[in-house]
Formats: structure tokens, C-alpha cells, sequence
């Protein structure tokens, strides 16, 4: 049997699961997305679906909404978990519990997390009571919108709190790897902390860090439980707006739900594409 | 131009009791290049990274001209290190890999190029520039990590196991690039091996370090005719130890007594000689009879194990003057005098 083949058939179940649930998903999707739906008598494959998410206010309102969650998680958890690897790097007395305490979060559940957040942090929350019990406001009413506010901030919160540590050890397993020679070339070649940091050890870690935060920004671009538990009703996020459609009782609503969930990924794509290009024309020139 | 000066250099790394360089000394006069010599883990690159300003000494003190440069970041130092894997910048070209130390002293990008244009002529890379670093052979990607360290024109040169990479033809035509460079810039210039050959024949003055320790800084030929101890003796490949009495003019041992070269210590003491320093035939003095016990042919030269009475002597010698005598044989063999050396 050649190399080929081997390799072929190794791959063969992984594919077949592939396609079959991935691709078979989605060409549904596609369908139903374009009307085509034999099961409720819709027969005739059409733009209608897709020219009533795009002519719609609510569509534009919540992909900014999305745009602004994906966006701000990923740059605040990258930002952060640079700092927490650059850290944790170094030699000092009980970094193994630092380690371990930095990484614990990635063992919890986001749902967990979020109902976490939302009794810390909701208005009627641990906090909200503690600041009011301490005579820093006078109801715990009075303790600033942090869950379902329109900016999102419980949201990113959580996103940030579990991403920080995925980013932070896709990270740390590279600058360990790589060392700090480079860093002292760079050093002994005149740059200072901060040059040898910009334009050495970040271009190093790149490629790792690409990646880890493309992951995390189609994530929370097409997740649906945070925004759906932390999130404003209005706008909702697109992944939460596509699944009301989807529930609707009127199952002439499905085409649109399926053609949101079809632009969902599309645009998903699309950024990780823009960003891709910007990031590493920026980084690494 | 710099006078280096390493006083009573110390580093004991954290959770470590016994120090990794213990009291280390030395003077290394401007322009000059000085080899650190020792085997792995004897404390060289430490002493490399504690001048560069990548370690902080434990205790003792680096000046440069006088003045100590301990409190100064390595930035500022004027040192420049090149590592023994190169670490090419992989994501630059050749020129901004070369180019990266002006770079970050924010000199104009028309002057960046011309002078990496010139120092690309001088290390014989002209075409090369917008190639990247995996696109290089072992020897091209020396050069250019030679090429970056140059080109900001540092005070003090540290090359850290420059040669140890290369294959052998590489390594002589580098060996010579690094030596006429150093010559025609005159920068300090320091260099670790653990290969006493590649010491020798490229540095103005040898430190060995054994253990952390200074054993000897000398001229190279100091460590071949008189070593400071047995230890750096069997370093540079002696091998012929032996024990006995000696008088200043004669040495009485196991072989009978030998007379010695003018100015030997007296008393108790252990004579070395080198294996290639065994004539053969008969001498005007320390004649000797030997049986010859095996003998390797290395193809250049052929190495003898010889025997005089209880006492082994190892020999080098050409193989033509050898190849008469058979193995358990007698071979007449003789010690010339300004050959012996008495350790004490």
C-alpha cells in the first residue's frame, strides 16, 4: 500500500466526520437559508431570507454588538496574557502555585462562568451588597451596570477571565521555548526592554499568538450561551438574535435564522481574514 | 579601543552552593583577542554574559578603562555578543538582521543600508542581503551574526563558541575571517571554545578555566612548554606524568636521572614532557631504552606506548622513522633537555 493511501485511510473516520457533520450542516443551512425547505412547503430557493436580515436595523445593531464583544475580548485577553507569560517566565518563589492558580480557569465551564460573573457583578450581586453594606452606594441598585449593559462589559469580562489563561499558556510554551538568547542578542545590540520586546520576542511569539487569538475571536463572534445569559436584550449578539429566529413559532422564520447563522460565519471569516493581514503586516515589518 | 578587566568575578546562581566562576581575574590589554578556554560548564559563558550585562556577578567587578560598568544596562555597555547558534533574527532579511543595531540607535535608513552594503563586502556576502536567515548555509549565517555584531562598532566583542557549528573547511576560512577582521578593527575581542587548538591558533592570550577557576592566562605556547599544573598539562594533551626528585639540573626518577634545562625548581616533583617531544634514536643527553608496547597509525603521524622499565611513556612520531621497529621490540628513544618541564 502506498504512502498515499495509508495516509488517506488513516484520515478517512476524522474526514468522514467532517464532511458528513460540518458540511452536511451547512449545506442544510445554506438551503434553508435560500427558502428551500420541502418539509413546510418552501419549495423555490430565494433571497428573501438574507434581504430581510440585510434591510433590517436590529441585524446591523447587533452584529456591532458582536464586533465589539469578539473584538475587545480578543485584544484585552491577548494584551493580558501577554503580561501574565512574560511573568510567569521568570524565576521566582512559588511560581508552580502561580502556574497552577493562572491556569485553573481553563478547567471551568463558560456557562459556570458566566453565572458566576452574574452573581458577582449584577446589580443585585455580591459586590452590588458588599459596596452598598460598606457606604460606598447607598442600594446596591445603585452599583453600575456591568450585566446586561448595552457595552457589553460582563460579557467581555467573562471572556476575558476564561481566554486569558488559553492565550497565556499557547504563550508561555513559546517563550520557554524560545528562550531569552534572542532577547539578549537583542540587548547586547543596543535595543532596551521594550525594543527587544517589540521587535524581537513579539515577532517570535507571533505566529502562537495569531492563532490562540483568531480561536478566540471566532469563539465569542459565534457564541451563543454568554451573551445569551449576560448579555442586553436589545440589541441582543447575532448568534443570540439567529437563535430567537430559529425558535420562533412561526416556522417561516427559520430561512432568516439560517441565513444569519450562513452571514455569521461568513463575516467570521472574513475579519479572521482582515485581521490576519493587518496583524502580521504590522507585527513582523 | 577598550582595556577590559576582570576583578575577583564571582557567580553562584540561586540554589546553587558551589560557585559557577569563583574569583575570576584578568586583564585583557585593548585590541587585543583573548580566548576563555575550558570544558562545558567551567563558568565560560557565564563570564561572557556577566561582561555583556546578561548576568549579574555575584561579587567582584568588570571595568572597562578603568571604570565599572556594572551599573550600566547592557544596551549601554558597547558590547556586543554573538552566540554560539547565531540566533538570526528568522523573520528579518539578512540586511535588517545586520541592520538591527542601528536600527535601534534610530540612525537614517539611507545610512542603515550603506553600511550594511559595506560590512556585507567586508564578511563576503555582496548578493545576500534580501535573502532570510533559513535560506543560509551554517557558515553564511556565521558570517552574518559577525556582520551584525560589527556594524554598530562595539567596544568589546564577545564570540561565544564562534567556530563550533562549522564543518571542518568552514571552520579555517572563519577562524581567519574573525581574525582579520578583529586585527583590522582592533576591537577587544573575546571568545569562548572548549577546543585548545581553535585557542591557540586564534587568540593573542589563553585563560584556562577548569572548575570555575583561572588555571593559567598565558601566551600559547606558554601552555605547551610550561603548564602551571598537571591539570592544564593533561588539558593541552600531556600525558606523561612522572614522579620524582629534582636538583634544578637533574631529575631523578623511575627512568634514571635526567638532566633538565636551566632554571628548573628544585625538590620534590613530577616532570611532564609532550608525547611529540619523544625522539627517536639516540641523543647527545637522557638517552633512554624503551620497548615498544603498541603504536596507532593516524595516518600523519603514528602514536607509540612505550615502556621504560615499569614506567609508560606515550610518543608521537612520523611514521617513516617508526616503521621499522616491531611491537615488543627495543626503540631507542631520547628526552632533550629544554623539553622537560618540572610541575611542582
Amino acid at each position: 500500500m502506498s504512502d498515499r493511501l495509508k495516509i488517506f485511510l488513516l484520515l478517512a473516520p476524522a474526514l468522514t466526520a467532517i464532511i458528513v457533520l460540518f458540511m452536511g450542516g451547512l449545506g442544510i443551512g445554506l438551503a434553508r437559508s435560500l427558502n428551500y425547505m420541502p418539509v413546510i412547503g418552501l419549495v423555490d430557493p430565494n433571497f428573501d431570507a438574507y434581504w430581510t436580515v440585510f434591510t433590517s436595523q436590529e441585524f446591523y445593531l447587533s452584529f456591532l454588538l458582536t464586533f465589539h464583544i469578539s473584538f475587545t475580548s480578543t485584544v484585552l485577553s491577548s494584551v493580558l496574557a501577554i503580561g501574565a507569560a512574560l511573568l510567569l517566565r521568570r524565576q521566582f518563589i512559588g511560581r508552580a502555585i502561580i502556574n497552577f492558580l493562572f491556569q485553573l480557569n481553563l478547567t471551568v465551564p463558560h456557562l459556570v462562568g458566566a453565572i458566576g460573573i452574574l452573581y458577582l457583578f449584577s446589580q443585585s450581586g455580591s459586590f452590588a451588597r458588599l459596596a452598598a453594606e460598606w457606604g460606598m452606594i447607598s442600594r446596591p441598585g445603585d452599583f453600575p451596570a456591568l450585566v446586561f449593559d448595552p457595552y457589553a462589559i460582563g460579557i467581555i469580562l467573562q471572556y476575558v477571565w476564561k481566554e486569558v489563561p488559553f492565550i497565556g499558556v499557547i504563550l508561555l510554551a513559546n517563550m520557554q521555548a524560545l528562550g531569552e538568547d534572542y532577547e539578549s542578542v537583542a540587548r547586547s545590540l543596543g535595543a532596551n526592554r521594550w525594543q527587544a520586546f517589540r521587535h524581537v520576542l513579539l515577532p517570535l511569539i507571533f505566529p502562537g499568538l495569531l492563532s490562540a487569538s483568531v480561536m478566540v475571536f471566532a469563539f465569542t463572534f459565534g457564541a451563543y450561551e454568554i451573551p445569551a445569559i449576560l448579555g442586553p436584550n436589545y440589541p441582543a449578539a447575532l448568534p443570540v438574535l439567529a437563535y430567537r429566529k430559529y425558535t420562533d413559532v412561526d416556522l417561516e422564520a427559520r430561512p432568516e435564522a439560517m441565513a444569519m447563522a450562513i452571514i455569521i460565519a461568513l463575516l467570521s471569516a472574513l475579519m479572521i481574514f482582515f485581521y490576519v493581514r493587518i496583524s502580521r503586516r504590522n507585527i513582523r515589518s | 579601543m577598550t582595556h577590559v578587566s576582570l576583578k575577583d568575578l564571582t557567580k553562584v546562581y540561586p540554589g546553587s552552593k558551589v560557585p559557577s566562576l569563583d574569583r575570576l581575574s584578568l586583564e585583557i590589554p585593548t585590541g587585543e583577542l583573548t580566548a576563555l578556554l575550558g570544558p562545558s560548564g567551567c563558568g565560560k559563558t557565564t563570564t561572557m554574559k556577566m561582561i555583556a550585562g546578561l548576568l549579574t556577578p555575584t561579587s567582584g567587578d568588570v571595568t572597562f578603562d578603568d571604570r565599572s560598568i556594572l551599573r550600566e544596562k547592557p544596551e549601554h555597555r558597547g558590547v556586543v555578543m554573538v552566540f554560539q547558534n547565531y540566533l538570526l533574527f528568522p523573520y528579518m532579511s539578512v540586511a535588517d538582521n545586520i541592520g538591527f543595531g542601528l536600527k535601534m540607535r534610530k540612525v537614517d535608513k539611507a545610512e542603515i543600508d550603506r553600511r550594511v552594503g559595506e560590512i556585507l563586502d567586508l564578511v563576503k556576502l555582496p548578493d545576500l542581503g534580501k535573502r532570510r536567515p533559513s535560506e543560509l548555509s551554517g557558515g553564511q549565517q556565521q558570517r552574518v551574526a559577525l556582520a551584525r555584531a560589527l556594524i554598530v562598532q562595539p567596544k568589546v566583542l564577545l564570540l561565544d563558541e564562534p567556530l563550533s557549528n562549522l564543518d571542518a573547511h568552514l571552520r579555517f576560512e572563519m577562524r581567519d575571517l574573525i581574525r582579520s577582521l578583529q586585527q583590522e578593527m582592533g576591537i577587544t575581542t573575546i571568545f569562548v571554545t572548549h577546543d585548545q587548538e581553535e585557542a591557540v591558533v586564534l587568540a593573542d592570550k589563553v585563560a584556562l578555566i577548569l572548575e570555575g577557576r583561572l588555571c593559567q592566562y598565558d601566551q600559547a605556547d606558554v601552555f605547551y612548554k610550561r603548564p602551571a599544573n598537571e591539570a592544564v598539562a593533561r588539558f593541552f594533551g600531556g600525558q606523561n606524568f612522572i614522579a620524582g626528585q629534582s636538583t634544578g639540573a637533574a631529575f631523578d626518577s623511575p627512568l634514571g636521572q635526567l638532566t633538565l634545562p636551566q632554571g628548573a625548581i628544585a625538590g620534590k616533583g613530577t616532570l611532564t614532557f609532550r608525547p611529540e617531544n619523544v625522539k627517536i634514536g639516540e641523543g647527545q643527553s637522557n638517552s633512554l631504552n624503551a620497548t615498544l608496547e603498541d603504536r596507532i597509525y593516524l595516518g600523519t603521524q603514528t602514536r607509540l606506548r612505550l615502556r621504560v622499565g615499569d614506567t609508560m611513556i606515550e610518543a608521537i612520531a612520523n611514521p617513516d622513522e617508526v616503521g621499522g621497529f616491531d611491537v615488543g621490540g627495543p626503540v631507542p628513544i631520547h628526552l632533550p633537555p629544554q623539553t622537560l618541564w618540572v610541575l611542582q
